[in-house]
């Protein structure tokens, strides 16, 4: 399926090939995933589980990673969290200046462009790694396997113990006319490893960026990973995720995905809970105003007994934007007691907002325990209306009602300093007028 | 107890309809400083209405009539202006908000009605103090506070909740709504030593109620019955206990 996209994907590989360093993804990987992006193309809105993201302006941007490296400083980056170790990347590349890497043995973190062969250490990451025939939702890290220079390779050794604290900084400064960013994480945690993640994507400067992230994690028999993800890019940045997941035995994932910035944001979460009791709970909060594209697709499939899903959206949608949740639950026939909870809610805040929420389930074995809700609606007018009589303005009483309506999903970040920074961000989102009369 | 000349709340040929049906029916009610009215009626007279649209709710479509408060009219500010004004409604069904908790509202509220004062915002400390001293009164726990507004409270939590919130903000004119509906006799007895407190000359109470039991804890000085979107007659406490003894059908009949 070679279309003109593609086409010029293809093209700007080949011209770029031989400056692409032989780090992260090795040549013969590039090649392989350019073969199958020849053959699978991207998505386009046509497909099912990509017709509420943005894919518009693909036609415009330039597929080569971004070279010129700004000068940036810390004080260009989001504050520090206590007691996390920091890498930071600008435009996909590594910069030691701005980090401050980890004082333990428990965890190895290497930069893929310094050990080329970090990314294949692991067999699981070959498995992972999106290849012909790999899931059509995917395939925009088949884009990141042929195009990104660096990464961070992590591992988390056996019984690590007290939990190892990492934060991955992901910084965009390029035009998305000049070349793209290509964050990369290959994720791997032993038998009982214990890892707090921050993975954050931010912005230098207002540019237009093209972030295309990939992350790969494997959880082996009774790891646990608390992953937070903060997307806080730019008002104009593009930005194309796609995480993919497997999780062990006894293993436990709390995965946490915080969608605040750029323009339009399509993030692809697919996890298989592929080990008996594996248990993975996912929390998206996404917002939009002005004519922002939020678009969260997650699969998750059981593929074996007895695990625990747990999925959980609260999105709010403003202005002329668009925010939506396609959250599809797969359970396979060997999957049996599964227990599987979906509470997806939107809130409209504007009368030209648009909501989509939507929970799936596709359940091929008996003895489950499924259940979904999803609402779509407007802000509670009894619950409004209890406010106003109480004195509150009603700009207060409405953003009181959208903090809360967030509350349940942010209370469950357990860093706090991260969940100040996050509270912080969305009190910008959400304006607080007394705040603002107050300082004028 | 001395009322003053001007009433504090005046409400004149009071008509008002929901979606296109008559429920008040020129209503006319005085209610001075200093005074507890009750008003009771069989379902449907028009209480909860009367209640509501005195708070400003949306919904309601008042086609004749007039109510002022403080000798302005009260219909034509919003329900948060006359919260901050000093009217207050206990609602029938408190509304259960989570993610907002108790105490962040109990402040805002009262934050609300300084700041129409002209006065600072309400010193943390001193307002913990003054809070857990009327929580004591209702008879409600400390780890309230950090609850979400009247998320999982029970009927009677709800309702003690409400007079709470009354005696924090202490209004001019407070409106209780059923405010004794689904209460035992042990949370009746705490919710009417709530409303007996805030009792004084400058302020006024108006309690909503279908039966008289309340009102043997709070004695009204004056009982009203509703009847069809009016008042259909109006006494002593003894009123009362003459509906008790013989039903709404009689004023009801009467009225006709």
């Amino acid at each position: 399926m070679s279309t003109p996209l593609t086409a010029r994907i293809v093209e700007e590989h080949a011209n770029a090939a031989a400056a692409l360093p032989p780090a992260g993804p090795t040549a013969a990987r590039r090649r392989t995933a350019i073969a199958a992006l020849t053959a699978s193309g991207l998505p386009t809105s046509r497909d099912e589980n990509w017709k509420y993201a943005n894919l518009r302006p693909l036609e415009r941007l330039r597929f080569i990673p971004a070279t010129a490296t700004p000068a940036l400083a810390a004080t260009d980056l989001p504050a520090a969290i206590p007691g996390f170790a920091r890498y930071v990347f600008v435009d996909g590349a590594f910069a030691p200046a701005l980090s401050a890497p980890l004082d333990s043995t428990a965890a190895a973190v290497t930069p893929l462009a310094a050990a080329p062969d970090a990314g294949q250490a692991s067999a699981a990451m070959a498995v992972q790694t999106p290849a012909p025939g790999a899931p059509a939702d995917e395939r925009f890290a088949l884009l990141n396997e042929a195009f990104a220079t660096d990464g961070a390779a992590i591992r988390v050794a056996a019984h690590s113990g007290e939990p190892v604290r990492l934060e991955l900084v992901f910084v965009a400064s390029a035009d998305a006319l000049t070349g793209a960013s290509y964050p990369r994480v290959e994720l791997q945690l032993d038998s009982q490893a214990h890892l707090l993640l921050i993975e954050r994507h931010v912005s230098a400067g207002p540019h237009a960026s093209f972030v295309n992230s990939a992350v790969t994690v494997d959880l082996g028999c009774g790891a646990t990973l608390h992953h937070y993800r903060l997307q806080e890019l730019a008002a104009r940045a593009i930005v194309f995720d796609t995480l993919s997941a497997v999780v062990g035995r006894d293993a436990c994932y709390r995965l946490h995905g915080i969608n605040i910035g750029a323009q339009s944001a399509r993030s692809t979460l697919a996890v298989r809970l592929a080990g008996e009791r594996a248990d993975l709970t996912l929390a998206v909060v996404a917002l939009g105003e002005r004519q922002q594209v939020q678009d969260t697709y997650a699969r998750v499939e059981h593929a074996a007994p007895r695990a625990r899903t747990e999925q959980v959206f609260r999105g709010i949608s403003a202005g002329r934007a668009r925010v939506a949740f396609n959250g599809k639950v797969v359970v396979g026939s060997e999957a049996l007691g599964t227990d599987s909870r979906q509470s997806l809610r939107g809130l409209l805040a504007g009368p030209e907002a648009e909501i989509d929420v939507r929970p799936q389930l596709e359940i091929y074995t008996d003895e489950v325990r499924c259940s979904h809700g999803a609402t779509a609606g407007k802000l509670d007018e009894n619950m409004l209306f209890y406010l106003l009589s109480r004195g509150l303005e009603p700009e207060v009483a409405q953003r009181l009602l959208k903090w809360a309506f967030l509350e349940d999903v942010v209370a469950r970040i357990g860093v706090a300093e991260l969940r100040r920074q996050i509270e912080e961000r969305l009190a910008q989102q959400l304006p607080e007028p007394a705040a603002r009369a107050e300082s004028t | 107890m001395t009322a003053s000349r001007t009433p504090l709340l005046a409400i004149n040929g009071l008509h008002v309809t929901v979606e296109g049906k008559q429920i008040l029916n020129g209503l006319t009610l005085q209610v001075r400083a200093g005074e507890v009215h009750a008003i009771m009626g069989p379902n449907g007279s028009g209480k909860s209405t009367l209640a509501h649209v005195l708070a400003g709710r949306p919904g309601y479509q008042i086609t004749a009539g007039t109510v002022s408060y403080e000798g302005r009219d009260l219909l034509a500010l919003a329900p948060e202006e006359r919260a901050r004004q000093g009217v207050f409604l206990g609602f029938q069904y408190p509304v259960e908000i989570p993610g907002v908790n108790n105490v962040y509202l109990l402040k805002a509220a009262v934050n609300a009605v300084r700041k129409q004062r002209g006065l600072p915002e309400v010193d943390a400390f001193e307002f913990l103090g003054l809070v857990r001293d009327k929580m004591k009164l209702m008879h409600i726990e400390d780890s309230f506070l950090s609850r979400g507004v009247n998320e999982g409270f029970s009927g009677g939590e709800k309702k003690r909740n409400e007079v709470l919130q009354m005696l924090v903000l202490e209004p001019r004119l407070a409106i209780l709504d059923e405010t004794d509906s689904g209460l035992d006799i042990d949370a009746l007895k705490v919710v009417a030593a709530g409303v007996n407190s805030q009792r004084s000359p400058e302020r006024a109470c108006v309690l909503v109620t279908h039966y008289q039991r309340l009102l043997e804890y709070v004695v009204p000085d004056i009982v009203h019955v509703l009847v069809r979107g009016r008042i259909a007659r109006s006494g002593d406490r003894t009123l009362a206990l003459e509906l008790e003894r013989r039903g709404y059908d009689w004023v009801s009949g009467e009225a006709a």
